[in-house]
């Protein structure tokens, strides 16, 4: 009967296997054998039979235990990983400080916009353990089984039915057991031999697999390497048509004809402004209007432009050398330009611009503490890192200086809003040049009243998510 | 190994052999005095009557979705030629047919509507979206206030006339789904006509389309316009899932009760309330999908027409608590009372997660209707009198809603009883009874 | 395949006893032999080389297209102010659509004990791990810098000092999708391992003998073994049928938890599952009525398993055609008058021809199976499953232009107008789905064998 492995030095017998060709009556035999008392035995089927489980002695298997504590563990993993990666709201939870998105005014954290993250890592990490779990108990994979080298065993996973009872088996013994397979009606019976000589790897195999390795680990170490160093080539262009866009930049060559020929004499990219022209967008003439400096007022040094940035350095230039044309505080209108006709209802835009724009630091009533200059401040008084040192009290409006229409004529309040002053950023971005001379207007019947328009107490109270997000500006500083 | 059973019924008791006589009166009265207590202790005060009449009507709406999840399990276990249900089957057809008597239970409140009261839904008075929570809900959007009322817009819809015509369709198709299944199987029992098994199987189909549409309007109707403004496209799905759920509870406490006390004792066996309990985890696991998908829907877009009755159920008066209690009870005790082999082979704990999911779904119905009472009687009495009466879960309120449940309850088994008489309480002679008998569930 | 032999007839209705799902009484080597011709067949049938060489020419469009969008980025598609979820999205949820039947047929009818489905649920599952492959494509091209894709999912990245938000839909659909595509393919792969033992042992070559050993991972069909896997099996089954709910349920979120008219709607995820059911089953259809004439496996996936599927794909087919309803009446009664403008808009506005042909073929066309002849007639139900796939395509478009176009806003109207590049990267989509299932049928088992033995006569004493 023994077909393969006859040299017996060489080999170890494993167990009998019988076959049979129905379940049926493997089912029979394996009740059979478990009566005769035999333990050490398997059967291999082609196809899960139902019933055999009892008659070979299976207990049910621990693997669904493993999967409930996995998907338990998975629950608490997944509400811990959305809690951990929102919490850069919590300052020092996080490593690595996250952005705050602000989604429908929803909170930070909300139980129920993080079910389904949850439920998602619940369900792969438990089909992981049923998976994982189940190869692991049933020590899979393993290639080298003495029974893959019966040629017989091969209609195992087709139509045949076997019973393999193992010679560490206590009740074994050979003659018996053959004995009463046939009795318990196996069509066949082969023994299952351990080849003892090539169990060994061969060593191709082993130098091959580490060779593999190796191999496999340079990946990962070339990242690595690229995080950690500096390069000299250009970096790789997926989009080229993005980084490099068909156009001429500033102070380079102009266009050429096919000739070859520059197309502009000067052979420059840019050029000038057609004498006669208006720059679109630069149609402001008229300077009371739009930069609330008299129109027959000359500079006595001349001034080209008149941007915030070239403004204060010629301030600083010239202040010890008498009055700047920057702190001439005759240039500045002193009533509202032509077409500016203050109302009831222009006066109510300026309020709104103001509340919109200006509130923020001045406060509503104008007297500089507004919601961002109370946390600052509070921060500040607290001595936390970040903005504490560099915040500069917002002005009080009802300010003497800033009241006084000699120091602070009209225009110079104009000025102000639209190209900021001090640590004040520009706002002439943001408002038309009609709303600004609103807010100005607003601004003198504010300090003419000293009205208290609407309390910051108020705002306080009403408003708690413009103070959360400002909080989380200062504690969060980005470069 | 298992040998394979005859497909012969061989319990020696398969009807209730005289035991209802005594149960119908018995429950008949009970009820009576139950719903009597509830009725006396509401009278007198406006506000009280009108909790009386939500009660009542989350009650009804409890029984009704058990009836109509019998009915929907009659009809798709025909539609897929189910074998293993075979034995449970007859159960559910018995309770699909008390749809036809429960119509009677809804006669008051329908009365109620005919005679033009605003006691249980809103919309049946003149006027209704210059008050409650219409109102509110169209001051938080401006263009609505340029628009027709809503009552206008709605009232093609929402009128006494129509209301009682669907009501009565509804009610009406059902009897006759029920009657059709509960006739001919019973038609079975005496010929064994195989072909019967055939025709109901191909009537099924086209009776599911009927039972789906009904569904999908009595839900709306009975439950979903107590609130006219809101409105939720899932709501139908929402009260069908609990609706199943409950029915297979009740097939399973019906069916435990039967044999414990000695009928069909060998016809419906261990594996069955196992694929029973199966369904039930599966269905239990399915209302909470459906009540999430809506309530993440509605409370991440935040609309103001739909987010206020999700309010109601979070703010007002303890309702917060009760939101809980049903999101717990309903979703996740059952969820791993229900979980694994072991428990579900279990007679008293599948007896118990059963009790335990009936009593959770009385709580999702009421849970469904009481906060527009809520709301609806603050809206009422501030108009009338300035006051705020609170609505609060203990108190002579709570008996009211207690003894009106329990009344309703027993007025369902006294119909149950009626309905059941001496009838086989298992199908004698269908042709898939030996596939029922040998089910097991590996 | 008109004419149908009367001994492969399983369709008979007979109350008294099941009709049988393996024919023309094969045993049990007999369905090893019928599935492994397939594959050891010296030559694929002519047909398989042609369906091969169209579908690999339209990878190669496929992958050209990707090419282009990659280099030139995403202004290549049609997608632009207001409709930005154009063409890829409706691709997207497609496909996504097609790859539940798979899982579906796999777990929720293993778990209803519905035996018929042996016989075809590899199909179906190699399908949705396809059909997710080429559903994932679309979002995974649409992020224009593919090469960042990782910042999709919760990487600790410092330079980009960010984590995914947690309380968007879209990142919900990450973590679905492709929870979904690996539980999928471990459920396929943990199916197949019986299988490809099979071949193991049949194998003649030593390249496959080698590939599908360590495929195989040594599996001898001890019984202590298959205890465990059956074990596993159901647990995966039970894990897969939430799942599967859940990956088409977030999809629809993306959807609902907008205000937009018309995507604002709380019966979306149930309406969604069945719509993507419907589409799935009919693709399966679609794809098994040639692959068992093709292979003469009328024997194994019978005229029953064809009728059943089809009573399926009507079944689902009327679920959605009654959320078409709701949604219509709720937009009426709710009284919100952008909701029924929307509504209105889709039937009779100026898309009112994609509305039209979603209707005529996922509503109307499916109730020709009611006809007994149309459902068992195999050429017959492959023409009315692609229908279903156009009116299903079609649906998707209607939802995500229609409300798109027609917001609140009529000054940002507009009318979406796809370019080439989508048009063929829908096409292209298709080349790669068939390149795979091509594949697929020439090297791995097509039909679960060992499962097919469990539901055979005397396999199992289970009826």
């Amino acid at each position: 009967m023994v077909e393969e492995n006859t040299n017996e030095q060489d080999s170890q017998l494993v167990g009998l296997l019988a076959q049979f060709d129905d379940p049926d009556s493997l089912i029979a035999a394996c009740n059979q054998a478990r009566e005769a008392g035999y333990k050490k035995m398997d059967a291999y089927t082609p196809f899960p039979v139902h019933g055999i489980d009892p008659a070979i002695g299976i207990k049910r298997s621990i693997l669904p235990f493993i999967v409930l504590a996995v998907g338990i563990g998975a629950a608490f993993v997944g509400i811990g990983l959305q809690f951990f990666a929102n919490s850069n709201y919590f300052d020092g939870l996080s490593p690595f400080p996250g952005y705050g998105f602000n989604i429908g005014g929803k909170p930070i954290f909300s139980t129920p916009a993080n079910i389904p993250v949850t439920f998602e890592i619940i369900v792969l990490s438990s089909a992981f353990a049923a998976f994982f779990g189940m190869w692991g108990l049933n020590k899979l994979p393993m290639f080298s089984n003495p029974l893959h080298r019966i040629s017989r065993f091969k209609r195992a996973t087709n139509d045949k039915f076997f019973l393999m009872i193992e010679e560490a088996d206590g009740q074994f013994e050979y003659a018996t057991t053959e004995g009463q397979l046939n009795e318990w009606g196996a069509v066949a019976i082969e023994e299952c031999r351990q080849d003892l000589t090539d169990t060994k790897l061969p060593r191709w195999l082993t130098v091959a697999g580490v060779m593999v390795a190796i191999l496999l680990l340079l990946p990962p170490v070339m990242i690595f390497r690229a995080k950690g160093m500096t390069e000299r080539a250009p970096r790789l262009h997926f989009n080229p048509d993005m980084d490099w866009q068909i156009k001429f930049k500033s102070q380079t060559v102009g266009p050429v004809n096919n000739e070859g020929e520059p197309l502009f004499e000067d052979m420059r990219a840019m050029r000038d402004q057609v004498p006669g022209t208006i720059a679109f967008g630069d149609l402001e003439a008229d300077s009371e209007m739009f930069e609330g400096i008299k129109s027959d007022w000359k500079p006595e040094v001349t001034v080209t432009t008149a941007t915030g940035s070239v403004r204060t350095s010629l301030g600083e230039n010239q202040e010890a050398g008498g009055v700047s044309a920057a702190d001439d505080l005759t240039k500045y209108v002193t009533s509202f330009p032509e077409g500016i006709e203050v109302n009831e209802e222009f006066l109510a835009r300026g309020q709104q611009r103001f509340n919109i724009y200006c509130s923020a630091c001045h406060g509503y009533d104008g007297n500089g503490n507004g919601l961002v200059n109370k946390r600052a401040m509070a921060l500040n008084a607290a001595g936390e890192a970040g903005m504490g040192t560099r915040w500069t009290t917002a002005k009080s409006l009802h300010d003497a200086t800033v009241k006084d229409s000699k120091q602070n004529p009209l225009g110079r309040i104009f000025e102000t809003i639209t190209h900021g002053r001090n640590t004040m950023g520009p706002y002439g971005a943001q408002i038309t040049p009609k709303d600004r001379w609103a807010i100005v207007a607003y601004v003198k019947a504010v300090q003419e009243t000293e009205l208290k328009l609407k309390s910051d107490q108020e705002a306080d109270d009403s408003d708690d998510s413009s103070d959360n997000s400002s909080e989380d500006d200062s504690a969060n500083p980005r470069p | 190994m298992h040998s394979t059973r005859p497909a012969k019924i061989t319990s020696p008791v398969t009807t209730l052999s005289g035991g209802h006589v005594r149960t119908i009166p018995i429950a008949i009265i009970a009820g009576a005095i139950c719903i009597g207590v509830a009725l006396a202790l509401s009278l007198g005060s406006e506000f009280r009557l009108k909790r009386f009449m939500y009660t009542y009507l989350s009650a009804f709406c409890f029984v009704l979705s058990i009836s109509v999840g019998c009915l929907f399990f009659v009809t798709i276990m025909h539609l897929t030629r189910a074998g293993w249900s075979v034995t449970v089957r007859r159960i559910a057809e018995l309770y699909a047919m008390c749809l036809v008597p429960l119509f009677l239970l809804f006669l008051p409140i329908l009365v109620s509507v005919l005679m033009g009261s605003d006691i249980v839904y809103e919309w049946n008075v003149a006027g209704w979206t210059h008050h409650g929570e219409a109102e509110r809900a169209a001051a938080a959007s401006l263009p609505y206030n340029q628009l027709p009322p809503l009552e206008q817009l709605k009232g093609k819809f929402l009128n006494s006339g129509f209301f009682t015509i669907r009501v009565i369709a509804y009610f009406a198709i059902w009897g006759f789904m029920a009657y059709f299944f509960l006739s001919n199987s019973l038609k079975q029992d005496e010929s064994g006509d195989k072909s019967l098994t055939a025709k109901m199987q191909a009537y099924s189909a086209p009776l599911m389309i009927l039972f789906a549409a009904t569904v999908v309007f009595a839900s709306f109707d009975i439950e979903m316009t107590l609130s006219p403004l809101w409105f939720s496209t899932m709501f139908p799905v929402y009260f069908f899932a609990g609706a199943i759920l409950s029915a297979l509870c009740t097939i399973l406490l019906t069916g435990m009760y039967l044999q414990r006390t000695g009928r069909i004792t060998d016809e419906i066996t261990v594996d069955h309330y196992h694929d029973l309990g199966k369904l039930m985890q599966g269905f239990v696991i399915f209302w909470g999908y459906i009540a999430f998908s809506q309530f993440l829907l509605i409370w991440y877009a935040n609309i103001p027409e739909e987010t206020f009755w999700y309010d109601l159920r979070f703010v007002n008066n303890g309702w917060r608590g009760m939101s809980i209690v049903l999101l717990i009870g309903h979703l996740f005790i059952p969820f791993f009372l229900l979980m694994g082999r072991g428990l579900r082979r279990n007679r008293t704990l599948l007896a118990i997660s059963a009790i335990f999911i009936l009593v959770m779904h009385w709580v999702d119905h009421y849970w469904l209707v009481m906060p527009q009472m809520d709301r609806a009687a603050v809206e009422l009495s501030e108009r009338a009198t300035g006051a705020h009466p609170t609505f609060t879960f203990s108190g002579i309120g709570i008996v009211i809603d207690i003894a009106c449940a329990l009344g309703v309850v027993s007025l369902f088994i006294a119909i149950f009883c009626g309905i059941v008489r001496n009838r086989p309480l298992v199908p004698l002679q269908d042709p898939r009874l030996g596939e029922a008998l040998n089910h097991e569930v590996h | 395949m008109a004419t149908v032999n009367p001994s492969l007839d399983n369709t008979f209705d007979d109350a008294d006893e099941r009709s049988p799902l393996v024919l023309g009484g094969l045993d049990y080597s007999g369905v090893t032999d019928t599935v492994c011709n397939v594959w050891e067949a010296e030559k694929q049938p002519k047909i398989w080389y042609l369906v091969l060489a169209c579908a690999l020419s339209l990878l190669a469009v496929l992958g050209g297209c990707l090419g282009h969008l990659i280099m030139k980025g995403t202004g290549v598609w049609g997608n632009n102010n207001p409709a930005y979820w154009g063409w890829p999205i409706v691709n997207f949820v497609f496909w996504v659509g097609i790859g539940h039947a798979g899982t579906l047929i796999s777990a929720i009818l293993f778990l209803f004990r519905q035996n018929w489905r042996t016989s075809i649920n590899r199909a179906a599952e190699a399908m949705t791990i396809f059909a997710v492959i080429c559903a994932g494509m679309f979002p995974g091209v649409h992020i224009g810098r593919v090469w960042a894709f990782y910042w999709l999912f919760p990487v600790p990245t410092e330079h980009l000092a960010m984590w995914p938000n947690f309380r968007s839909p879209l990142l919900w659909d990450v973590f679905a999708v492709s929870t979904y595509a690996t539980v999928s393919l471990l459920f396929w792969y943990m199916g197949m391992v019986p299988d490809i033992a099979t071949f193991r042992d049949r194998c003649k070559s030593r390249i496959g003998k080698f590939i599908y050993g360590l495929l195989s991972l040594g599996w001898t069909g001890s019984v202590r073994n298959w205890h465990r896997y059956e074990i596993a099996y159901t647990i995966l089954a039970a894990l897969a049928t939430p799942l599967v709910l859940s990956v088409h349920t977030i999809v629809s979120f993306d959807f609902a938890v907008s205000q937009v008219p018309g995507w604002h709607t709380t019966i979306f995820p149930p309406y969604f599952v069945a719509g993507a059911i419907f589409s799935g089953f009919a693709m399966v259809v679609t794809l098994l009525v040639p692959v068992r004439a093709m292979y003469g496996l009328e024997k194994l996936i019978t005229l029953r398993h064809l009728e059943n599927m089809n009573k399926i794909i009507m079944a689902t087919g009327m679920m959605v055609g009654t959320a078409y309803g709701i949604e219509f009446f709720i937009a009426w009664y709710s009284g919100v008058p952008w909701e029924g403008f929307a509504f209105y808009n889709r039937a009779f506005g100026n898309y009112w021809w994609a509305y039209w042909i979603m209707v005529s073929c996922n509503v109307l066309i499916p109730q020709l199976f009611w006809f007994k002849w149309c459902r068992t007639t195999p050429w017959f139900m492959v023409i009315v499953c692609i229908f279903v796939n156009i009116g299903m395509w079609f649906e998707r478009f209607v939802i995500t232009i229609t409300s798109l176009c027609r917001d609140f806003l009529p000054s940002s109207w507009a009318y979406f107008h796809p370019t080439w590049i989508d048009l063929l990267m829908l096409i292209g989509s298709f080349g790669l789905f068939f390149t795979l299932f091509c594949l697929f049928c020439r090297f791995l088992p097509v039909i679960a064998i060992a499962e097919v033995k469990t539901v055979m006569p005397h396999g199992d004493d289970e009826h």
